[in-house]
């Protein structure tokens, strides 16, 4: 891609904030569709995520290129004429578990996720069971995604499995575990479909359930 | 050889009589003891008790940690965010936790430059706790540290060594992330960096003095530096040589030439960053794992260079059975332990869950195949 990059997304793609910011409000003044700036900045974010798989970028890269691509979707957004969520690849609830309250690997996940087109369903840390159940029902979610980094919180993740179950949502929905405790054995013994080693592994899991 | 010489041994790259084992302690002492979480992060005699009581039955340990990282007063102090504690904001027996909140502001960087590393302390510690405005916060400071050395001489008279004399939060970068949050920090990283720099000078300074003052005081010539967000698995190598690795470097020489070993403890995967280390003066500085580096690459690249800690990982140690925690042990001695320069532990922090059986089995371990003949 990088040699026939278009200003915008190679903007993005170089972390080049301000001129992100200025070639948003010139193809917006040149009466270009918010949808087709979105299309470009996504193609932006792609490129951001190859360079992250190239070891070329790391989290502080991908986390200031979401920043930025969220700075921006704050302008397009009201201006597109359809809505945002109908080009979803596909909503994923994303929570930590009851009786953990650290938030940084979810919020890493979450912004990959957004920034790869999907649309997330956060419920934030110390969520009990009951939460992730509803917000499934709710959001019609086909993955969700539970992260820990205590090891004292793998109960309250099991009983989250298990309140699927008794909901009669766990044939419709897919769970993936994370955080740095996580293992693919603490994954197959609690019965989850998939254990995200890391951030990026949690996107292709999404791309792969959502396809 | 008693714990002493066995520690001066490793770390001088020279083969023990047998590979030390000295597990990072901290709220486990409350599960093994019977004491809550709350009572042990809030009352320094429990603690203490709970932390000899640990060493001593599951050993007896070579080293330990004063449980440094539940107590309350310690943390409140050291860490610039909001945290939940037990007992207070979370039940009796829960683990504390941090509050990630954009709790420093950018201008924090300049006001640090302009007011120095410890009167800024005190103002991020005002601002989260108002009754330790101004010199009010020099009494629990003070209450600490006269605990801390009595509690290190307690530990010194049953024979084990004071893992360390101060708790180094880490250079600025580590300690503005926590404090920035995450993403703010990724921006600033990018952004700020003219501010990262010349605050991260101020910060390095004020800390190696407090720090070769503070373990003086307490008399353990050992400073932990914590380590976790500047690692490869968050900013580039050449962010790392940027914003960090200068004010790591100064802060490792000026502690080493005080006399003072740093125990720089490496959470989260630190392998693509291993070479750097080498930088460090030689058969000096302990490098403390948490179980996701590769702990076995470490040995092969810095094994000649400086001593290696860690790291049963604490989802094992939860989790798994005793016999896997000794064939895991026993891998680790006798593949970086091989020759000396190395120190059993857990992984980070002994899990607060984790069976009795799997943190003995350190021990156990080191008993039936950690000695050099």
């Amino acid at each position: 891609m990088s040699n026939d990059m278009n200003g915008l997304v190679k903007a993005l793609a170089d972390l080049d904030e301000g001129g992100v910011e200025t070639l948003v409000r010139e193809s917006l003044s040149q009466g270009m569709a918010p949808e087709a700036i979105i299309t470009e900045l996504s193609a932006g974010m792609a490129e951001v995520g190859e360079r992250f798989r190239q070891e070329e970028y790391f989290l502080t890269e991908l986390i200031y290129s979401g920043d930025i691509f969220k700075n921006a979707m704050t302008v397009l957004k009201p201006l597109c004429k359809t809505a945002a969520d109908a080009k979803t690849r596909g909503v994923v609830v994303m929570g930590t578990v009851q009786g953990d309250i650290h938030d940084l690997g979810k919020n890493i996940v979450v912004t990959l996720l957004e920034c790869a087109g999907f649309t997330v369903v956060d419920i934030g840390v110390d969520a009990p069971a009951q939460r992730f159940v509803e917000a499934v029902a709710q959001s019609q979610a086909v993955l969700v995604g539970m992260s820990m980094l205590l090891t004292t919180a793998f109960d309250a993740a099991r009983e989250t499995i298990a309140a699927f179950t008794q909901a009669n949502l766990r044939d419709k929905v897919k769970i993936m575990i994370g955080g740095s405790v996580t293992t693919d054995a603490v994954c197959q013994d609690m019965g989850a479909d998939f254990w995200g080693r890391d951030a990026t592994a949690a996107v292709d899991i999404a791309r792969e359930v959502c396809q | 050889m008693n714990a002493r010489e066995r520690l001066a041994a490793v770390v001088a790259l020279q083969k023990p009589d047998r590979v030390l084992v000295a597990p990072l302690l901290d709220h486990y002492a409350a599960t093994y003891s019977g004491y809550t979480n709350a009572e042990i992060m809030f009352d320094g005699r429990k603690r203490i008790a709970a932390v000899i009581k640990t060493a001593t039955e599951l050993g007896p340990w070579d080293m330990t940690f004063l449980a440094d990282t539940a107590n309350a007063t310690l943390l409140q102090m050291g860490v610039p965010i909001p945290i939940k504690l037990p007992g207070r904001d979370l039940p009796a027996n829960a683990t504390h936790q941090f509050h990630e909140t954009e709790f420093l502001t950018p201008d924090d960087y300049a006001l640090l430059q302009r007011k120095g590393m410890i009167r800024f302390m005190m103002d991020v510690m005002a601002r989260l706790k108002p009754e330790w405005k101004g010199l009010r916060g020099f009494v629990p400071l003070t209450k600490t540290m006269l605990e801390y050395r009595c509690h290190a001489k307690m530990v010194k008279s049953r024979g084990m060594e004071v893992a360390v004399g101060f708790v180094h939060p880490g250079v600025l970068y580590e300690w503005f992330s926590l404090g920035r949050g995450m993403t703010a920090m990724s921006t600033d990283t990018f952004k700020r960096r003219d501010a990262i720099l010349a605050a991260g000078k101020v910060w390095a300074k004020g800390m190696a003095d407090l720090a070769i003052l503070a373990s003086r005081f307490v008399g353990v010539p050992r400073v932990f530096i914590g380590q976790s967000r500047a690692s490869p698995e968050f900013i580039s190598r050449r962010n790392f040589e940027t914003l960090v690795l200068p004010d790591l470097e100064y802060t490792v020489n000026r502690l080493v030439a005080a006399g003072i070993t740093p125990i720089i403890h490496s959470d989260t995967n630190w392998t693509k960053f291993f070479e750097v280390f080498l930088r460090f003066p030689a058969r000096k500085c302990i490098l403390e794992l948490d179980g996701r580096s590769d702990i076995f690459k470490a040995k092969e690249i810095l094994g000649d260079h400086m001593c290696i800690m860690g790291d049963v990982p604490a989802t094992l140690l939860a989790t798994g059975t005793r016999d896997e925690v000794l064939a895991y042990c026993r891998r680790l001695i006798e593949t970086v332990g091989k020759g000396g320069g190395f120190i059993l532990s857990s992984g980070c922090s002994l899990p607060n869950n984790a069976k009795g059986e799997n943190v003995r089995a350190l021990y156990e371990a080191v008993e039936k195949w950690g000695w050099y003949s």
